[in-house]
C-alpha cells in the first residue's frame, strides 16, 4: 500500500478510527494525535520504518515523544500484526494493555513517554549505539512544538550534533499550539528552523499533511541528524478541532458535533 | 590510600576488559580512574557535557538496548538536577542503571549549599525500584561496584568525595548479600546506632568510649533493607540513626518504615544535619561540630539516650 491515493485514504481511516475510540473512550488527545497522521503513515508505508516480516517486529525506532500522542501507532501497529485486533479491540478495559499513554509493555513501543523532553535524549542513546556498532537501524522522534520550551531538549540537540547522529530523524510537529494558546503568544520560538541551523543539521521545513513532502523530507541524505520541521493543523481533519486549543484534550461533544465530525471525514 | 569513586570505577575498568556491554557517562565529572577508562575504553564512554537530564535520557536509551549504565557525576546534580529523568527512565521502564553519586552529604565543603547533597537519600529513596548503597570505605565500595555488575537493578551509590579509611573488618561481622555489618559486640541489650558512609567513622569513635553499651550497623544497603536486620535487631530496645543529611526523609525514617512494616515500634532517636542550608565555612570536620555530627556529639546523644 503505498500509492499516494492509498495512502489517503489510510490517513482517513485511521482518524476515523481514533475519534470513534477517543468518543468511546471519553479520552484521548485528539488535537495532538491527528495533526501527525500524515507523518507516522509515511514513516510507516513508505518504507521508512522497515518491518521484518518473519520477527513480525520493526527494525528501524520509533519514539513519539509527545507521548500523548503515542495511541497514533495503535492502529498502524495493529495493521502490522504487531498488536492483536483483541488488544485494539479492548482498549479501554482491563483485557488490553493499550492506553492514552504509551509504555514498553506494549509490543512496538520503544520508549514509554508521556512527561515532555525525554524522547529525544532517548533516542540520542539508541542512534549513538547503532552508529557505533555500524548497525543499519535509524531512530525516528517525533517531537512536538511545544517541547522546544524544554531544557533537556536542547541539551539532547547538542548531543546528536556533537556526535553526528545520521541515524537520527528529528520530526518536529509544528502546529502553532500549546495548551494555553498559540505559541507566538505563549513564548515565541520562530523560527524554529533558524534557531536550529547552527546546530549543523540538515534541515527541511515541508507540509506535515502533504504525503509527498514529508516523504521527500524523510529521505534526505546527510551525514548529519535530519531536522524535519512539518507544518501542521492540530485537530486536522475534523473542523470542530482544528486550530483549536482546547482540543489538546478531549472535550464534552453533542450530537451535532460527533455528526459534523463523522461527515468531515466520510 | 585511593578514593572511592577511583575504587568503584577500577571495578568497572577491570569488567569492561571482557564485557563490552558496559557504558560509563559522565556530565564532565573526573576521577583518576575514570581517565582510565576514558582511554583504553573510548568506544564505551560518552562524555555527556554539564547536561545530566540528557545524559540519563541518552543512558536510558542504551539500557533499552540491553547495555550495562553506569552513570557518573557530583551527587546534587546527579540526583537533584535530573530527578524526574531518572523517574521517566529505568525507573519507570525498569532498566538496569548504576547511578554513581560523587560527594554525599557535605562532601563539598566549603562549597556552599549548591553542591551540597543533604537530601539526596530521601528524595532518590522515593523512586519506585532504586536500590540504595552508601559504602564507609573502599572495601565496600568495591563490593558494592561488583554488586551492581550483575544485579541487573536500578541502583543509585551514594560515594564519599573524600578518602574513608577501611573499617578493621576483622573485629566486624560483614553480611554481603544482606546489605550492612556490625562494627563491635553485638548484644540485644546495648543501642544500636545506624548509619552510612563517612558519618560512620565518627559514630566508630564515639562508640569506643563505651564499648560495652552499643555497636553500630553500617547499614551500607538502606534500600530496600534486609529482612536479616530485623531478625537481629528485633528485640533492640534503644536505637540511634546518625544520617548526614537533613532533618525530613532521612536515614531515621527510612529505619523507622523499617520496623512499621514488620508491625513493631522502636525507640528511635535520629542525628541529622539541621533544617537550614548551611552556609558556615571551616570545613566538613567543622561543620559536623558545628551542626552536631562529631564524635562528642554523638556521643552525648549516645550517652543521653543510654
Amino acid at each position: 500500500m503505498d500509492s499516494f491515493h492509498n495512502l489517503k485514504s489510510l490517513c482517513k481511516r485511521y482518524r476515523s478510527e481514533l475519534f470513534e475510540k477517543f468518543l468511546l473512550l471519553g479520552q484521548g488527545h485528539p488535537g495532538s494525535v491527528f495533526s501527525i497522521i500524515e507523518i507516522i503513515v509515511t514513516l510507516f508505508y513508505k518504507n521508512h520504518i522497515k518491518f521484518d516480516k518473519e520477527k513480525q517486529k520493526f527494525i528501524d525506532k520509533i519514539i513519539i515523544s509527545k507521548g500523548h500522542a503515542t495511541s497514533v501507532l495503535y492502529p498502524v501497529l495493529r495493521d502490522f500484526g504487531v498488536i492483536k485486533e483483541s488488544d485494539w479491540q479492548n482498549w479501554g478495559t482491563s483485557k488490553s494493555n493499550l492506553r492514552i499513554f504509551g509504555n514498553i509493555s506494549i509490543t512496538g513501543i520503544d520508549a514509554t513517554t508521556g512527561s515532555l523532553g525525554h524522547g529525544l535524549g532517548i533516542g540520542c542513546g539508541m542512534a549513538y549505539l547503532y552508529k557505533k556498532q555500524n548497525l543499519n537501524k535509524k531512530v525516528f522522534v517525533i517531537i512536538s512544538e511545544g517541547e522546544l520550551y524544554e531544557g533537556s531538549t536542547w541539551e539532547a540537540l547538542l548531543f546528536a550534533s556533537h556526535h553526528k547522529l545520521r541515524n537520527l530523524y528529528i520530526i518536529i510537529d509544528e502546529n502553532s499550539l500549546i495548551i494555553l494558546g498559540k505559541t507566538s503568544d505563549c513564548l515565541k520560538l520562530d523560527s524554529i528552523s533558524k534557531k536550529i541551523e547552527d546546530f549543523g543539521f540538515t534541515i527541511k521545513e515541508c507540509d506535515g499533511h502533504n504525503i509527498d513532502q514529508v516523504d521527500i523530507a524523510l529521505n534526505l541524505k546527510s551525514d548529519t541528524s535530519k531536522v524535519i520541521v512539518a507544518k501542521t493543523i492540530k485537530g486536522k481533519g475534523f473542523s470542530i478541532m482544528e486550530n483549536r486549543p482546547e482540543w489538546h484534550y478531549w472535550n464534552s461533544i453533542t450530537k451535532e458535533q460527533i455528526e459534523i465530525c463523522r461527515k468531515d471525514i466520510s | 590510600m585511593k578514593f572511592q569513586r577511583d575504587v568503584f570505577l577500577e571495578v568497572i575498568f577491570d569488567h569492561l576488559k571482557k564485557d563490552k556491554k558496559i557504558f560509563v557517562l559522565s556530565a564532565d565529572f573526573g576521577a583518576i580512574s575514570l581517565d582510565a577508562i576514558r582511554e583504553k575504553f573510548d568506544d564505551n564512554f560518552i562524555h555527556c557535557g554539564i547536561s545530566e537530564q540528557n545524559m540519563f535520557d541518552v543512558a536510558t536509551g542504551l539500557a533499552l538496548e540491553e547495555k550495562k549504565v553506569f552513570v557518573y557525576a557530583m551527587s546534587p546534580f546527579i540526583s537533584l538536577r535530573a530527578i524526574e529523568q531518572i523517574k521517566c527512565g529505568p525507573s519507570i521502564m525498569n532498566l538496569p542503571m548504576t547511578i554513581i553519586s560523587v560527594g554525599i552529604g557535605l562532601g563539598y565543603a566549603d562549597a556552599g549549599p549548591t553542591h551540597y547533597a543533604t537530601e539526596d537519600f530521601a528524595c532518590i529513596r522515593a523512586l519506585v525500584g532504586t536500590n540504595i548503597y552508601t559504602p564507609s570505605d573502599n572495601f565496600l565500595t568495591r563490593n558494592i561496584a561488583e554488586i551492581t555488575l550483575r544485579n541487573n537493578k536500578l541502583n543509585y551509590v551514594r560515594l564519599d568525595r573524600h578518602f574513608t579509611k577501611d573499617i578493621d573488618y576483622k573485629s566486624s561481622k560483614t553480611i554481603l548479600s544482606d546489605g550492612f555489618r556490625i562494627i563491635g559486640e553485638f548484644s540485644s541489650s546495648k543501642i544500636a546506632i545506624i548509619s552510612h558512609g563517612k558519618i560512620i567513622h565518627n559514630c566508630i569513635k564515639s562508640i569506643q568510649k563505651h564499648p560495652s553499651r552499643g555497636f553500630i550497623i553500617d547499614l551500607f544497603k538502606s534500600k530496600p533493607i534486609s529482612e536479616e536486620l530485623y531478625k537481629l535487631l528485633k528485640d533492640i530496645k534503644k536505637i540511634l540513626v546518625v544520617d548526614e543529611q537533613v532533618p525530613d526523609g532521612n536515614l531515621s525514617a527510612a529505619i523507622f518504615e523499617y520496623f512499621c512494616k514488620f508491625g513493631k515500634t522502636k525507640f528511635i532517636t535520629s542525628l541529622s544535619l539541621p533544617e537550614r542550608h548551611i552556609f558556615e565555612n571551616g570545613g566538613r570536620d567543622l561543620l559536623f561540630k558545628l551542626n552536631g555530627l562529631d564524635e562528642d556529639s554523638i556521643l552525648k546523644k549516645f550517652e543521653e539516650i543510654n
